[in-house]
Formats: C-alpha cells, structure tokens, sequence
C-alpha cells in the first residue's frame, strides 16, 4: 500500500507541474482557438531566468522565504512580459489568418525561443543548485514526502484555485469567457479583446513560469530543448481535460500524472509514455472534446 | 590574342592550383564529437586536447614535415549528426578521425570512414563498435564485456550482495552496458532481481525507482550518461531507498556531482583511472598542458582516452613514413606498449585496446573521489 501512495504522491507532483503547464495552453487555446507551440520553450526559458537570477542575484547560499518569492516573482514578471511580446510579434499580425498560419508561426516561435535559449545560455546542461528550498523530507509509514513536493502540490493548488475565482468570479473573467464564446460579439459588447488576449498570456505565462521553475528546482538539469518534453505532456494533459477549458486543463494535468505513475509503477515504465498516447486516442474516440470539454461552453 | 594568353594564364594557373594541392603542406585530421548538446561539456574536453597535441606537433615541425589541420565537426551525439559529419569529415579529405564519444555517433559514421579507408579511434565502449572488424577502427577504451565482467565480480564476491538492479538508458552503448553486466552477474551466480529502462531526458525517475524500492534491493547499479544518472541518485535518495548506487563509467563527469547534489556523497563509480590519479610520465606533462592552455581540467577520461588515440596514430604515421592508412593501420593492429597517457596501448588484432584496469572509487562529501578497490 505504501507503494501505491508513493505513486500517488509522484503522480500528482509532476501531474500539478504539467497541470500549470497545460493552463498555458487551454487558455489560449479558449480565447484564440490557437494552440501556442511555444508555450513549452517558454516554460523551459523561465527555469533558466529563474537560475540566472538565483545565480546572478543571490549568490550560493541564501535559501530564506524571501529569495525563493523575489526568484518566483521576477521569473514569472519577466516571463509575462517575453509572453506578451510573442503574442504582439507572432500571433497578432496572423489573428485574422487561416489558422493554419497562426500554427506554423507558433511552431516557428518555439524553435525562436529553444535556440535564443541556446544562444543565451549555451547548449550544455545547467544545472539548478540544491540549495533553494530545504532538502526536508517527511516520512509518513512508508510514503516519503519532501518540502519541494509538498511546496509544488499546495502552490500548484492555490494558482488554480485562485485562477478558477479570477475566471469565474471577476469582471475581467467574465470578460475572458466571452470572449472566448464569441470574440465579435464580445467586441460588440464593449470588450477589448486587445486587451483580453494580453491578459491571458500573461496569466498562462506567468503559471507557466512558475511550473518551468518547479520543474527547474524538482529536477535540476536544465537543459534547452526541455521545453518540447513538458510543452508536449501538457499539451496532452489539455487535451485530454477538454482544451479551453480551465478545469479541465487541471484535471487533466493531475490525471495525466497520476496515470503515468501508475502505468510506470504497476505496468512498465518503458511503456508508460505508449499507454499515454494510447489514453489521449481513446479520450479522443469516445469523447473528442475531453473530459470537461464542453461544460465550459455551456456554462454561460 | 588576348583570349590566347588568357588561356594560357588559365591553364598556369590551374596547373599551379593542381601542384599545389599535390604538394599541399598541410594534413588534415577529423573530430568527430559533441561540441553542443547534453554531452558537450565531454566533446568539447575531446576537442581540445586533440587541438592540444597537433599545436605541439605542428610547433616541432609538424607531422612528416607538414602541418597538421584539425577539422571539428559537432555530431551532438545523435547517429543522424553523425552520418553527416563523416561525411563532411571526409569530403573535407581527412586521413584520420578522432571521436566520437558516444557508441552510438561512432557506429552511425563507422561505415562511412571504412569505405573511404579513413582512420578513427574512439572511445565508444559498445561491444557492437568492434564485431564489424574494419581495419580502419580502433577503439581505445574497453569494451563493456570487460567493465561488466569487472563489475559482476565486484558485486557478486567482494561485496556480496544479494538483490541487484541494473538500469540503463536505451543508447546503444548503455543499453549493451547494462545487458552484459546482467549476463556477467548470472554466469556467476548473482541475483538480478529487475533490470530496467529509463528514457534518457525524461528527468523523472520516481514511478520506476518507487517501484524498486518495493523490491528492497541491495545496490541499484546504472550503466548510462552522467546527465541521467545524477537525477537517478538524487531521487533515489529522496525516495529514501538505502541501497548503495553504483554508476558505470560515463557517470563520471563533475555534471553527476552538481546534479546529485548532496546525494552524492557515498555513490560509488566503477571506469578507468580519473586523469588526475593517472600515474604514467605523459600524463603528468599532457595533463598540466591542458590546464595550463584551457585552464581547466580534462572534463573526464574520455578526452584522455581520445588524446591517447591520436598519439597512437601520430606515432604510427611517424613509424610508417607515409599516410597510408591502410599501413598505418597494419602498423597500429601490431603496436604493443606505445606510452600512452592513459597508460600502455596495445591493440588487438580487431582494433581492440587491451589491457583493461578498473578502478572503483566512491564519492566523498566534499564530491572528490576515493579509491576503494
């Protein structure tokens, strides 16, 4: 049992990372039906601004509350900004496109993003120090529990459960929702869809640089092209929770992760990435549009 | 008129353009390595010791009195790279290759190199490197037969354990690794309780290791890159799984320390001397060369082992006269104790280095290493 609680705990840690990943790409995808290739690389770019400001600001040692929130807070201000940027340079202009146009530029912004990372941080592994949060572990029977999971599961948490009230519960949310029913309408009504979409890359920029940098201080090794492995898994996780929808962007980040844990623990881990694909076709035969696909559009 | 003497112009100068390259005074020679990608910081070592050795050749005169050329092509360790390099390697009209790290861009580029009687040396362990028996590869490390008949008989009668994972990656060299110690430990007797496969860059470790740790083995060993390994023994640790770790030799880069973090400490390496405990004459003098030029020190072994393989060739040009390869190579399959920097190097028939040493050493707190066996 203490196997299979274990699985649980690891299954949900990257499942919360690809869960703040995949919020990227729902969002995006609800409000301009476009899929934002370059999210991944995005994700992968905030773990390395987030080690160069550790590195360059803090020094070695300095693991006080205090400098894990300046890293967050500046990671995440930075990333929003470069997001909001390769909206203005890669998505705008084509907005009125066919969407094939609007895929090939994303695709073209992520390998943009993966080489600038390349030329700014050099193709070699960086490696993120261990001394950024404390090494504390918890033992509870047999189920091992470190202070990083336990930070990435209730931070992850909070993200999401204060992202469903900004949606859900605020005007600029509303905004946001109608927008992604029907833009012209949404215009009509007096919305700056301008502005809406602005938003929206900051929001799933900033919780995509918050998962880059978990995944930066969890696994360590940084390396450029890292941001297709994540940008995929989460990509999968949106697909999978009903893409454009926020909660199913949640569910299915969890739900990915906990599967993969499980194929790996209990099947084979050689297989595990096989039996994902192999879900993600099966969701896609029985219910195409997701888990929670299409609740959110009859929601308003 | 002026049309004739334009020809006439044409045809000296093309006649001298034809002599000069005739009589071109220069020599080319090919690395083949990982300059960029997760292996770089090993082809870069690779680069530049070989840069290292020709600048020195090339200031006492060079090689038969021509100057040496090096022409580096970056394989990032991926067998497609690779197969292009050799090619532009020999396009570029190179007599010898050095490199590449990885088994696997050394096998993609092999046949390239043996159908245009181009020289190589690597050090890719994979036993496969060997099994085609061209007589233009000679490989300078040892093979993984070797490593893993030492590590079973480590395992199995001096430390005697009991349950014995073995992991590897799926790269060719790694997997060959991995499989030949499952099969060394067995014929003598030893108890692999699970063998398994992680996907190199997929950072998370925890499903497979969770499920080891139901297994309660005695020692997990993995025959894989540092790059993969250092996340295995950190997270092995978190997971708090008490068995000893034991790394195959291309866990030994600084990288595995950085990456493990504090869960070094205690991880055990089985591979060749480090560069720094190697205690032949050349060693002491290429070793401060490298830290003198780079001011560094050689990323791991493997740059060393590479060095070694242009010595040999350097020395069996000399030994020959000519750039012949297929004397050179004739010369080299009978080369026996030629001091290398890694220490003597003898070539088999097959193009196999003999001699294999092993060492094990263990990681200490402060990430240096300690030789125990």
């Amino acid at each position: 049992m203490d196997i299979f609680f274990q699985q649980l705990i690891n299954g949900l840690t990257i499942g919360s990372l690809y869960a703040l990943v995949a919020l990227g790409y729902t969002m995006v995808y609800g409000v301009m039906k476009l899929i934002n290739f370059a999210h991944g690389d995005l994700v992968a770019f905030s773990a390395y601004v987030g080690l160069t400001i550790f590195s360059q600001f803090f020094g070695a040692n300095a693991n006080s509350i205090f400098t894990v929130i300046t890293i967050f807070l500046f990671t995440a201000l930075i990333v929003a900004f470069v997001g909001v940027v390769l909206e203005r340079l890669a998505y705008k202009p084509l907005r009125t496109a066919p969407r094939l146009s609007a895929v090939v530029s994303a695709l073209g912004a992520s390998l943009v993003i993966q080489n600038s990372i390349m030329l700014i941080w050099g193709p070699n592994m960086k490696i993120f120090p261990s001394n950024l949060i404390p090494n504390t572990t918890w033992q509870i029977g047999g189920v091992i529990l470190t202070f990083t999971q336990v930070i990435i599961l209730a931070l992850s948490a909070v993200l999401m459960v204060a992202l469903y009230f900004f949606i859900n519960k605020t005007k600029i949310g509303t905004a946001i929702r109608a927008t992604a029913i029907d833009q012209d309408a949404a215009k009509l009504m007096g919305i700056n869809v301008n502005r809406i979409i602005m938003i929206i890359f900051i929001v799933g920029s900033a919780l995509g640089a918050v998962g880059g940098l978990f995944i930066g201080i969890y696994y360590r090794g940084l390396t450029f092209d890292m941001g297709w492995l994540y940008g995929l898994n989460a990509f999968i996780a949106a697909i999978i929770g009903g893409i454009g929808s926020i909660p199913g962007a949640m569910l299915g980040g969890l739900l990915l992760g906990l599967f993969n844990a499980m194929i790996s623990g209990y099947i084979s881990t050689e297989w595990a990435d096989t039996f994902t694909f192999i879900l993600l076709i099966i969701i896609l035969i029985v219910r195409p549009t997701g888990i929670l696909g299409e609740k959110i559009a009859e929601k308003v | 008129m002026i049309k004739l003497s334009k020809l006439a112009s044409a045809v000296a100068l093309s006649a001298i353009v034809a002599s000069s390259s005739l009589l071109a005074d220069t020599v080319k020679i090919g690395v083949q390595a990982p300059i960029t990608g997760k292996y770089a910081n090993e082809g870069q070592g690779i680069d530049q010791f070989v840069k290292l050795i020709v600048n020195e050749k090339n200031k006492q005169g060079g090689l038969l009195g021509k100057k040496i050329e090096v022409i580096t092509c970056d394989d990032e360790a991926k067998a497609q790279k690779a197969a292009v390099c050799a090619k532009k390697l020999v396009n570029a009209g190179v007599f010898a290759v050095i490199g590449s790290y990885t088994s696997g861009a050394t096998e993609a580029a092999q046949t390239t190199y043996y159908r245009n009687k181009v020289l190589q040396t690597s050090d890719g362990t994979s036993d496969s490197l060997i099994k085609r028996k061209f007589w233009t590869f000679f490989r300078n490390s040892f093979p993984n037969s070797a490593q893993s008949d030492f590590t079973a008989d480590y395992f199995v009668n001096i430390k005697k354990y009991k349950k014995i994972v073995v992991l590897s990656d799926y790269s060719s060299y790694s997997e060959g690794l991995g499989d030949a110690t499952e099969e060394s430990i067995k014929k003598i007797g030893g108890n692999v309780i699970f063998r398994g496969k992680i996907k190199s860059g997929t950072q998370n470790f925890t499903a497979m290791l969770t499920k080891i740790k139901s297994m309660n083995p005695d020692v997990i060993y993995y025959s894989g890159y540092y790059t993969d390994g250092g996340l295995l023994r950190a997270q092995q640790k978190q997971l708090g799984i008490d068995a000893d770790f034991v790394g195959g030799d291309s866990n030994d880069n600084p990288d595995f320390l950085k990456l493990a973090g504090s869960a070094a400490e205690g991880t055990v390496l089985i591979n060749f001397p480090t560069p720094d405990i190697l205690p032949y004459k050349e060693a002491k003098k290429y070793l401060k060369a490298y830290e003198d030029t780079y001011n560094m020190k050689p990323p791991s072994i493997w740059a060393v082992v590479n060095a070694d393989g242009l010595r040999a060739i350097i020395h069996g040009v000399e030994k020959t006269k000519s750039f012949d390869t297929k004397k050179i190579s004739d010369y080299l399959h009978t080369l026996k104790d030629f001091p290398g920097i890694t220490g003597p190097v003898t070539f088999r028939e097959d193009g196999e280095r003999i001699g294999a040493k092993f060492i094990v050493y263990e990681i200490q707190k402060d990430g240096s290493y300690k030789v125990i066996e």
